[in-house]
């Protein structure tokens, strides 16, 4: 921190040095003798002149003095040029003229002149005028580094964060994946298919107004789907073969459990928590009303929830399970469409076929999937 | 000579340039610089040649340095001649360079005195 604030200090220091471009030598020895002893000077007897000099010294000037009619190129071709450049933002310039005729003056303030002097110049006021331009200027750039430096501190510690929330909640879900002895790769995988979802809800429906934070929030929400899965007895979770009415029923209050899991540490203002909640206990909810636990329909399932509840189903019909061996990806996504595993809305089945062969791919490890989820 | 008798024959102002200029070796040094000047060969030049454009920049700058010179005289002629030439009449600017010479034959014959 205090190296920084010594360096920025040097880098203002060595701004010493004003350029003064003017056709006639003795208008800038004119503006020059006033400067010579606290300042460097460079002059320039043309508008090229001085072009090449700002691109050569432009960290070293402090400041521009410049005539407006010179051969070659005029003040206001330098002008055009520090604009195109930017240097505008960063030397500031004062324009050397003859007369006031309103049309120049305003073209040069236009075109980011910062004062116009008039000739005869008057030294005291020449100063005065300079000085409180170059304190201005340094002020300015000053500030703008301080902000510059300030929002990147923001952003990376918001990245940070970031990474930090998103490895927390992949350890979190991992635990029932662990606790079940899945491969731990279903709730990537959830992830990653909700993600490509996503893409074609936004690309598709704006009518959701999904945006792209949203959309990265749901995706880690997502990871979530199954947390209350923890609450369910060994003897359910881990049976081989198929669930007694009884143990389905019992099954199904994953979605409850994850809830209240969740409503222990709930953050009613937080976009996030609300993803989490809904996507734990809709997810298994159906178009038609005949999912659970609440038995909604249509809209009243959350778009985020729908989605999770396609992407949960196709992963669970092409994996292993202990249960059940794996569909081929085409009769899976046969049953999703015809209905077989409960009605979707048509929205879902429009982006499942739109996302269909994205969803082969990660199946069929067509292409190394941890690669895909690394940002 | 001194600067004061300097200003007083060639129509400038004294009082002017001095509050400008703080010294009297100032204004001698800039004097000489004057001399060294070539917009006014320039400027006659381009009036013979028909350049109104160049004409018109060299008459500016000589404006320009009479302005911060103080030589009301030669200001006001090569004003003139200035404003003429903005408007590209050359043959307007023609009729007015005797003017303009003989002013500033008068500044550097001064200049020479001065500095002799």
């Amino acid at each position: 921190m205090e190296t920084m604030e010594t360096m920025e200090e040097i880098e203002t220091i060595e701004k010493n040095t004003i350029l003064i471009a003017d056709d006639a030598e003795i208008n800038r020895e004119m503006i020059k003798f006033i400067f010579d002893e606290q300042y460097n000077i460079i002059e320039a007897e043309n508008g090229e002149q001085a072009i090449e000099i700002i691109k050569k010294d432009s960290d070293k000037l402090c400041l521009l003095f410049l005539d407006l009619l010179m051969p070659k190129k005029s003040g206001l071709d330098v002008l055009a040029f520090m604009n195109e450049e930017y240097y505008i933002n960063t030397i500031p310039v004062i324009m050397i003229t003859g007369e006031a005729t309103d049309e120049t003056d305003e073209k040069a303030y236009e075109y980011g002149a910062s004062d116009i002097i008039y000739k005869p110049f008057a030294p005291n006021v020449v100063m005065r005028r300079a000085k409180n331009i170059m304190e201005l200027f340094e002020h300015r750039i000053y500030i703008e580094h301080k902000l510059e430096k300030r929002t990147r501190q923001l952003r990376e510690s918001r990245e940070k964060l970031e990474r930090s929330n998103e490895f927390l909640v992949n350890a979190l879900s991992s635990v029932v994946e662990f606790r079940s002895l899945e491969s731990g790769e279903h709730i990537q995988r959830v992830k990653y298919f909700t993600k490509l979802f996503l893409k074609y809800i936004m690309k598709i429906y704006p009518k959701y107004g999904i945006t792209k934070e949203q959309s990265s929030l749901i995706v880690n929400a997502s990871a979530l789907h199954d947390i209350g899965k923890i609450a369910i007895p060994d003897s359910i979770l881990l049976k081989p073969g198929k669930l007694s009415e009884e143990e389905f029923e019992e099954m199904k209050k994953h979605t409850i459990y994850g809830c209240e899991l969740l409503e222990k540490f709930k953050q009613e203002d937080n976009e996030f928590y609300h993803y989490c909640y809904d996507i734990c206990r809709y997810h298994h909810e159906r178009h038609d009303g005949n999912g659970y636990p609440d038995r909604l329909k249509g809209d009243e399932i959350p778009i985020w929830a729908q989605i999770v509840s396609v992407v949960d189903v196709y992963d669970a019909l092409v994996s292993k399970r202990v249960y059940k061996d794996p569909f081929a990806v085409e009769e899976a996504a046969r049953m999703i469409l015809e209905g077989e595993c409960g009605v979707f809305s048509p929205e879902m089945l429009d982006c499942f076929r739109l996302a269909k062969q994205e969803l082969f791919a990660v199946t069929e490890g067509k292409f190394s999937f941890a690669d895909v989820m690394v940002k | 000579m001194t600067v004061q008798e300097f200003y007083d024959e060639v129509g400038g102002d004294y009082n002017e340039i001095m509050s400008r200029l703080r010294t009297e070796d100032r204004i001698r040094k800039f004097a000489g610089m004057f001399t060294r000047d070539e917009s006014y060969k320039t400027l006659v030049q381009s009036i013979n040649d028909g350049d109104a454009e160049e004409a018109f920049r060299a008459a500016h700058t000589m404006k320009g340095m009479c302005q911060n010179m103080a030589f009301t005289r030669l200001f006001q002629s090569s004003h003139e001649i200035t404003e003429v030439l903005r408007g590209k009449d050359i043959e307007g600017a023609k009729k007015m360079l005797e003017k303009v010479t003989e002013d500033y034959d008068i500044v550097i014959t001064g200049i020479g005195k001065l500095l002799a």
